[in-house]
């Protein structure tokens, strides 16, 4: 067994029949315990690369090998892999018309089959962890966006995931609310969860990312720790990105 | 046709003694009134007809409703399944769309009156009140099953893309996703446009009577065609089906504010 968790090989995502090519062939392997920041100018892939690694975008080519199986493989019955991969959003996606709490017991329940006072306990211990045990019976739209945000996370990690996936889980909040959200997501990465982050939080990248991936135009351009990344771009493509973002 | 004029004159007549004396000093038009409601209502029971009548269009309607949303649900999430669908859909499913596509253009394109001659002289061909009622609701049912199956798919579609991807990405699969996170969305959405398909059906069942099943409407016309009471009569008829809808309106009011309470 390898610690590799996620193994990606040749993936390309074409759309209009290879006309639009938003993925271009991206070779990488994510290692247990890792977290990998993806940055790269808006348009150059780096959302259809994290929502390809748990099919919400099916590749058009290449393969995605998630603990030793291939997903991209059709006989593959993807529901039961994506229990393991974690996946947080832009825009949080919580259920509105569902409690706090029923919001993050729901996939436990009913595809874990665990007790409601199982999975209640659970979601409990993951919000006072959050700091909101006390909005467990509010509704989302009783929430501030850091505090939605921060119930995506604890959703998302009721389902005891072996990675997480975070789709630019800052981009929609307001400034002041991205500290709360970024430290959460510090803090997981302390307990060697493994992480794929999409953002352009350079700071974060810098401070907590094991390593960097670049991507420009469906290609992974650079692949580097963060110090080297930021410190020695080889790339024009990054200089001219990195002087435009910092 | 004098002659019966004359009898209805006599009858009225005789009425006219057994009620209290301000009626007999009333002007003649408020007498005439008096005595088609008395004929409309009291005289041998006639009101039978409609309580009677109201069973029937009660039981149709609420037959019909059942049925509409059974199969406006399937329909629903078939077409919205196919339309979803990135790759190229599995060929049952293609199958499934088009038929149900075929169906809702056949009932959408087609009069509830034609649909109702057909059903009952060409297909079921009902013998009896009780096969009648059947007939109506199985019509009734297919009929307003094509239209909420559109409600419902417009429905389905005014919930966010996200809250798809949020429950897929869980791990839940299409079903599971449909059933606990976007149709119960979807229902909140359409509960108002569902409210009006339920008062266009208790209106529309009064189509029915042109096969001959004795509904509320019918109930009207048979005391209209005994009594030749027609004013007080079927503004009657017209006054119980506006007290039903009124009645339906305040409760589907009531209904749509305990569900908005559930997430303010």
């Amino acid at each position: 067994m390898t610690d590799k968790i996620i193994e990606v090989k040749g993936l390309e995502k074409h759309y209009n029949g290879g006309k639009i090519k938003a993925l271009n062939g991206i070779t990488t392997s994510i290692q247990k315990g890792e977290v990998v920041v993806v940055i790269g100018p808006s348009g150059s892939g780096k959302s259809t690369f994290l929502r390809c690694l748990n099919l919400l975008e099916e590749p058009t080519g290449g393969q995605v090998i998630f603990e030793g199986v291939d997903i991209t493989d059709t006989k593959v019955d993807i529901n039961i892999h994506r229990q393991k991969m974690g996946m947080v959003f832009q825009h949080f996606n919580l259920f509105p018309h569902m409690t706090i709490l029923k919001n993050m017991i729901i996939g436990p329940m009913k595809l874990q089959k665990k007790s409601e006072a199982e999975a209640t306990k659970l979601a409990m211990d993951l919000l006072a962890r959050v700091g909101l045990e006390d909005r467990a019976n509010a509704y989302p739209s009783q929430l501030s966006g850091g505090q939605k945000q921060r119930i995506a996370i604890v959703r998302a990690l009721c389902m005891q995931p072996e990675v997480m996936l975070f789709d630019e889980p800052t981009s929609a909040l307001d400034p002041e609310m991205v500290g709360e959200v970024l430290e959460v997501m510090k803090q997981l990465a302390k307990e060697e969860m493994t992480m794929v982050v999409v953002t352009h939080e350079m700071g974060f990248a810098k401070e907590v990312a094991s390593r960097v991936l670049f991507l420009a135009d469906g290609l992974l351009v650079e692949d580097a720790p963060p110090a080297e990344l930021f410190g020695n771009p080889k790339s024009q493509r990054l200089q001219s990105f990195l002087a435009k973002v910092l | 046709m004098s002659s019966v004029i004359l009898a209805v004159s006599e009858k009225m007549g005789q009425w006219l003694q057994t009620t209290p004396g301000w009626m007999q000093s009333a002007p003649e038009s408020i007498q005439t009134i008096g005595y088609q409601f008395y004929q409309t209502w009291m005289l041998n029971d006639n009101w039978n007809y409609f309580t009677n009548g109201l069973k029937v269009t009660a039981l149709a309607t609420i037959g019909a409703l059942v049925i509409g949303v059974i199969l406006g649900v399937l329909v629903a999430v078939i077409r919205s399944a196919h339309d979803s669908s990135r790759k190229k859909p599995s060929l049952l499913l293609r199958i499934f769309n088009a038929v149900s596509k075929l169906y809702i253009t056949i009932i959408r394109g087609t009069p509830m009156i034609v649909q109702l001659l057909i059903m009952s002289y060409v297909i079921l061909v009902p013998r009896g009140q009780d096969e009648l009622l059947r007939c109506a609701i199985i019509t009734f049912g297919i009929n307003s099953g094509a239209y909420v199956a559109e409600i419902i798919r417009s429905g389905i579609q005014s919930v966010d893309v996200g809250q798809m991807e949020a429950g897929r990405s869980l791990g839940f699969n299409y079903g599971q996703t449909m059933r606990y996170i976007i149709i119960p969305q979807a229902i909140k959405n359409i509960l108002p446009a569902l409210g009006n398909e339920l008062i266009t059906l208790v209106k529309e069942t009064s189509v029915a009577t042109v096969i001959g099943l004795n509904d509320l409407t019918k109930g009207a016309q048979i005391i209209v065609s005994k009594h030749y009471t027609t004013m007080v009569s079927y503004i009657s008829l017209a006054a119980i089906y506006l007290v039903i809808v009124l009645v339906l309106t305040k409760l589907l009011g009531m209904f749509e504010r305990r569900l908005k309470n559930s997430d303010r």
